[in-house]
């Protein structure tokens, strides 16, 4: 009994400084241009929706929601149709050189990302491509091979080779044989990967940071930080923008997140 | 018949696997390739050529500039202070956090979704919660003077004192790496054979004593797994700095990411780009290396 009260203790402290973060965001966006320069109490003495309606205009939430939207959908269903043929490739097809590339795509895992950042920005600007989606789009899939390769093939191999033949005396070719029986079972680790890989393209900075340009292209996180360095607001309104780009994801999460706690134990066990 | 149909199976291979192949040639072995040659010129970005120095960058970086070599071996050490500090502080609070959400029922999926917030969280929307935390009136210094710790506020703010600064952005970089870890223990712990866990107690063996002989040493796979991982991303994390500290005050948590990252970026038209690709190099050796390590090391424990 004791230390069941023990460890309910414990695990309320590590969610109290969880969501430390997010009350910040809440209890800044509540406060107006006065109380935000008192001391950082964390309470409003009088909470006002001023703040956040002001940044809302300011943030111009939907503009910028179309581009994360767009990066994120493009990447997410590119990942998911140029790797789902690859994973399927490896794992059932037999052709000279596949452990050679299969290698090759699992050793960019170890490429850190800031060596890969210059060449990429200056293979965007040879190819015209800097300041475009499909600019930060194609580098944002390749991105994801090593996981998604590796799920996929894993999941894809799971599947009995029965089924398979028994397509095949059906008649199926193998864009037939992969369409609708092996999507089909690999319905999960689509779902994992759809997810491992939108999540990081909506919230990521450093590349559309280095790579977009044009102000009309930015996606949420940039224009957060735009917010920042553009009219320098005070904390309230950062604290506002802020909790208005991450309720989206969190909603998200906590609709799916079944789909995301079984995916990154798989992603990082297999 | 058979090898033609071998034939056919080895051409869809091919085709199936095209778009993942092309892709990767342009956008992983073209760009990587070109970081590898670039790391043995000097160019400033606009220069039309390359001037080719051969290791020079390499040993430049390493002990032959005078301005920067001290600045690259100052953030070597912060590295490793970090590649140190980060894993051992995320499997301490990770691990005990496992366990203790293992041990429940109740409540436990809604404290797993609250533990996992930040990790699907934007980056840059968490870090300016925490810049507002840390700074000097921030709600970090009024929380402790209100529980009467007044005395270890920081007056400066915790990441404006060269201090607390690095120790400050090391506690940060754990809060997002906890989630991930306790997740994989989680998973271990449910995988582990409730028999052998019972068996001790029959045996006689208290909580703890069943947590230090039996669970943790059963577990050290998911350690060695959640430590390989949290060096990875301490040796190349570079966001975390670029946006809490930007390597301030005054170079204190510069670490060797960020500086590629500055050689890269803010090279003021100097010319530092191939400096920039040889440290990106190193980065990828180090790496590497202790894949390789781990490796050694996963295997000789099977």
């Amino acid at each position: 009994m004791k230390a069941r009260v023990l460890v309910y203790a414990m695990l309320t402290a590590y969610a109290l400084i969880s969501l430390y973060p997010f009350l910040l965001m809440v209890s800044g966006a509540l406060k107006d241009s006065k109380e935000i320069l008192l001391d950082g109490h964390l309470i409003p003495s009088n909470p006002t929706l001023a703040t956040l309606a002001h940044t809302w205009n300011e943030l111009h939430f939907f503009t910028y929601f179309g581009n994360s939207l767009i990066v994120t959908g493009f990447t997410t269903v590119g990942v998911l149709l140029v790797y789902s043929l690859a994973g399927y490739a490896f794992a059932v097809l037999r052709f000279p050189g596949r452990r050679l590339l299969y290698g090759m795509f699992v050793a960019l895992l170890f490429v850190p990302g800031v060596t890969m950042l210059l060449p990429v920005v200056i293979l965007q600007q040879k190819l015209g491509l800097i300041g475009t989606f499909p600019g930060i789009i194609l580098p944002f899939v390749n991105g994801t091979a090593p996981l998604s390769i590796m799920l996929l093939t894993n999941s894809f191999r799971a599947v009995p080779a029965e089924l398979k033949e028994s397509a095949r005396c059906d008649g199926a070719g193998e864009l037939r044989t992969f369409w609708s029986i092996y999507l089909p079972v690999g319905r999960p680790a689509l779902i994992t990967i759809a997810l491992l890989t939108a999540v990081p393209t909506w919230n990521e900075y450093v590349l559309t940071r280095v790579s977009l340009n044009d102000a009309s292209r930015y996606t949420l996180p940039l224009a957060l930080q735009n917010l920042n360095s553009s009219t320098a607001p005070q904390e309230n309104v950062l604290m506002a923008a802020s909790l208005i780009i991450v309720i989206p994801v969190i909603i998200l999460f906590v609709l799916l997140q079944r789909y995301f706690v079984n995916g990154l134990q798989g992603a990082v066990k297999g | 018949m058979a090898r033609r149909l071998r034939g056919r199976e080895a051409l869809t291979g091919y085709v199936f696997v095209l778009p993942a192949v092309a892709l990767f040639a342009i956008m992983g072995l073209y760009t990587v390739g070109y970081g590898l040659a670039l790391s043995f010129a000097q160019w400033n970005g606009f220069t039309p050529t390359w001037t080719w120095v051969g290791l020079g960058n390499y040993l430049d970086l390493i002990y032959r500039d005078p301005t920067i070599a001290p600045i690259v071996h100052g953030a070597a050490l912060r590295t490793l202070v970090v590649m140190i500090a980060v894993p051992l502080l995320t499997v301490l609070v990770g691990f005990p956090l496992a366990v203790a959400l293992n041990h429940i029922t109740w409540l436990r999926s809604a404290y797993r979704t609250v533990f996992f917030l930040p990790q699907v969280t934007a980056g840059i929307a968490l870090f300016y919660a925490w810049t507002y935390a840390l700074q000097p009136d921030g709600s970090l210094n009024f929380i402790l003077r209100h529980l009467g710790l007044g005395t270890i506020a920081q007056p400066q703010g915790w990441l404006g004192n060269p201090a607390t600064a690095l120790p400050t952005l090391i506690v940060v970089m754990v809060f997002s790496a906890v989630p991930v870890a306790m997740l994989l223990y989680l998973s271990g712990l449910q995988t582990l054979d409730a028999a052998v866990i019972d068996a001790a107690r029959v045996d006689g063996a208290g909580g703890l004593r069943t947590m230090a002989s039996i669970i943790w040493p059963l577990l050290l796979p998911i350690t060695g797994a959640v430590t390989m991982l949290n060096l990875r991303n301490a040796l190349q994390d570079f966001q975390t700095f670029l946006l809490m500290t930007n390597g301030g005050p005054g170079g204190h948590t510069l670490v060797l990411g960020l500086e590629s990252y500055n050689l890269a970026f803010f090279s003021g038209f100097k010319p530092t780009l191939g400096l920039s690709s040889a440290l990106g190099w190193i980065l990828f050796l180090i790496a590497l290396v202790l894949a390789f390590v781990n490796l050694r090391v996963l295997r000789s424990r099977a």
